[in-house]
């Protein structure tokens, strides 16, 4: 089970000075501009939930994943991933939460596909005769047998991404993370992961939440979405409800942008405050 | 699908790991950074021809530097050149002052991985630097050969010295590997380090001895350095090395690296504390 509760993240990095000798200025300047990127998200999904968590480029959803799953501190608020603050104890966190971001990689990259798992089995401390019968399921289930003496940097983005997905979910945890696991993937290879995630989801009871540009990856994996924008929560709740809110909005509109998620009450709200430290 | 037996555990709290698989993990850590040093045959290549040529180098600079004389600044010739040659390969064992590890994973973002795990990072990283470093291992048996076939490098200055020298460096791997760990920490609050670690990598060469021992320089400087870290490193094992009448100075010598050890524990412990609470990952 995940809650959240009034999480609040700020960044903040110095400012930069406009016009003459701007470089110069900006270097020796202590003002500091602070950005909300998560403003007040309150979230509970209960155990083998699948929700899809929606929004334009830096809505806060990659922000909110990385609090969850204890990388990143909350400036406020509070947050329970199975019972467990996940920035507080990173290490008994670890064991409950498997993540893929979709723009990064968890394998490492001059080795071969199978080095990586094994070192996460390690890592972990799977037992070798578990090791072996998870990893020939999901290698079975991911059709992957011929790319596992692979290294990583010669594998296409949807072998590797289905490599990056085997190694958050070895150590079968309890919830999944998936940022963007689909992010430039061909239907095909969009296909096979989404089988692959409702399967999990379906036999094995995974907690998972997923971000994702794709409408059609929530379409065919979540009864639930959660829509952010600029930090804060829009909507929350069944697709189909939203589907139906929506439905007189023409779909050109709908989809301009590519943001699937724009809708008619997004407050107007000043993103950015100046302060001087 | 049928799942495997595996523990899952939903309610309450997991279970921390026990220590034997901090263990497994750094060992898988370890072999997996000295695999990636093999992941390349041209660069294995390059670092085996690397050394041997540094070695003869070495030699030749330090017979001519010599010449007919046996002895500059109260050192002979034999114990210069010994100290030169093995400086070189201590050198590239050490792989002194790379950050690789963790400051390469910082710009990626793959640092966010590392920190979602049941392990933490420091023994981990520091795991995969131990693997680097023993991937060097055989250049610098290339250039030992190279050095032996020279004559360039000679035995301990005495059997107390040899065993000496080899606790000596032990510890002297530890301090550098502490200490590249550390600095390699600045990245999490400049979030870009070339420029300090290029500035840290010449100073802590210099500093270390392993370009010119710290004999050859005015007292104030070589007083000023082994007052720092950097001298235990390198230039304190390999004085042990060539030292022909190791006594209570070489034990203080070796107590002074432990203290070093533990001190630079507790420094790069606390700085690690802050970095992860400043743990900021780029964009994504």
């Amino acid at each position: 089970m995940i809650r959240a509760e009034g999480l609040v993240k700020e960044f903040s990095r110095p400012e930069r000075v406009q016009g003459r000798f701007s470089g110069v200025r900006s270097f020796f300047s202590t003002k500091k501009v602070v950005t909300r990127a998560v403003d007040d998200v309150s979230l509970t999904i209960d155990d083998g939930e699948l929700v899809g968590y929606l929004g334009p480029n830096g809505a806060g959803k990659s922000t909110t994943i990385k609090m969850l799953t204890g990388i990143l501190v909350p400036t406020a608020g509070h947050v329970e991933v199975e019972g467990i603050v996940p920035w507080q104890d990173r290490r008994a966190n670890a064991r409950n939460i498997g993540a893929v971001f979709g723009q990064r990689s968890q394998l490492w990259i001059d080795l071969p596909l199978r080095d990586s798992f094994d070192l996460i089995a390690k890592l972990y401390g799977l037992h070798p005769v578990d090791y072996r019968r998870s990893l020939d399921a999901f290698v079975d289930l991911l059709n992957m047998g011929p790319l596992l003496d692979t290294a990583v940097r010669s594998l296409s983005l949807g072998q590797r991404m289905r490599g990056d997905i085997v190694a958050a979910m070895l150590y079968r945890p309890p919830v999944l993370y998936l940022d963007e696991p689909t992010v430039g993937l061909d239907v095909v290879a969009k296909a096979r992961i989404r089988d692959f995630i409702a399967e999990q989801n379906r036999s094995e009871g995974t907690t998972v939440l997923l971000t994702t540009h794709d409408i059609s990856d929530i379409e065919q994996l979540a009864r639930r979405v959660v829509i952010i924008d600029e930090g804060r929560i829009l909507y929350d709740g069944d697709l189909q409800r939203l589907k139906a809110r929506y439905a007189r909005v023409p779909r050109d509109r709908r989809h301009r942008n590519g943001s699937a998620c724009r809708t008619p009450h997004r407050r107007s709200r000043p993103a950015q405050r100046s302060t001087s430290r | 699908m049928t799942a495997p037996p595996v523990a899952r555990d939903r309610s309450g709290r997991t279970q921390r790991l026990p220590f034997r698989f901090a263990l497994g993990g750094m060992a898988a850590s370890m072999r997996q950074g000295a695999m990636a040093q093999f992941a390349f045959r041209a660069s294995t290549w390059t670092g085996i021809i690397g050394c041997v040529l540094q070695v003869v180098l070495v030699y030749l600079v330090w017979t001519a530097v010599y010449g007919a004389r046996t002895e500059v600044a109260g050192v002979n010739q034999r114990d210069a050149i010994t100290y030169a040659v093995l400086g070189v390969l201590v050198n590239i064992v050490f792989q002194p002052f790379t950050f690789d590890t963790l400051y390469g994973r910082l710009r990626t973002g793959a640092i966010a991985f590392d920190v979602m795990r049941p392990v933490s990072a420091v023994p981990l990283a520091l795991a995969q630097q131990v693997g680097a470093a023993a991937a060097q291992l055989p250049a610098a048996a290339a250039g030992l050969v190279a050095g032996l076939t020279f004559g360039a490098i000679d035995p301990p200055g005495s059997v107390i010295s040899g065993f000496a020298f080899a606790v000596s460096i032990v510890l002297g791997f530890g301090i550098a590997l502490i200490m590249n760990f550390t600095v390699g920490l600045i990245g999490f609050w400049t979030l870009e380090v070339g420029g300090v670690f290029l500035i840290y990598r010449m100073l802590a060469q210099f500093s270390s001895g392993a370009l010119i021992p710290l004999w050859f320089m005015p007292g104030w400087l070589s007083g000023t350095l082994t007052a720092l870290p950097f001298s235990a490193q390198v230039f304190v094992p390999l004085s042990i090395y060539v030292d022909t009448d190791p006594g209570w100075h070489t034990a203080r010598a070796i107590g002074l690296q432990l203290l070093w050890i533990g001190v630079l524990i507790a420094l790069g412990v606390l700085i690690w504390r802050r970095a992860i609470r400043r743990l900021v990952v780029f964009g994504g």
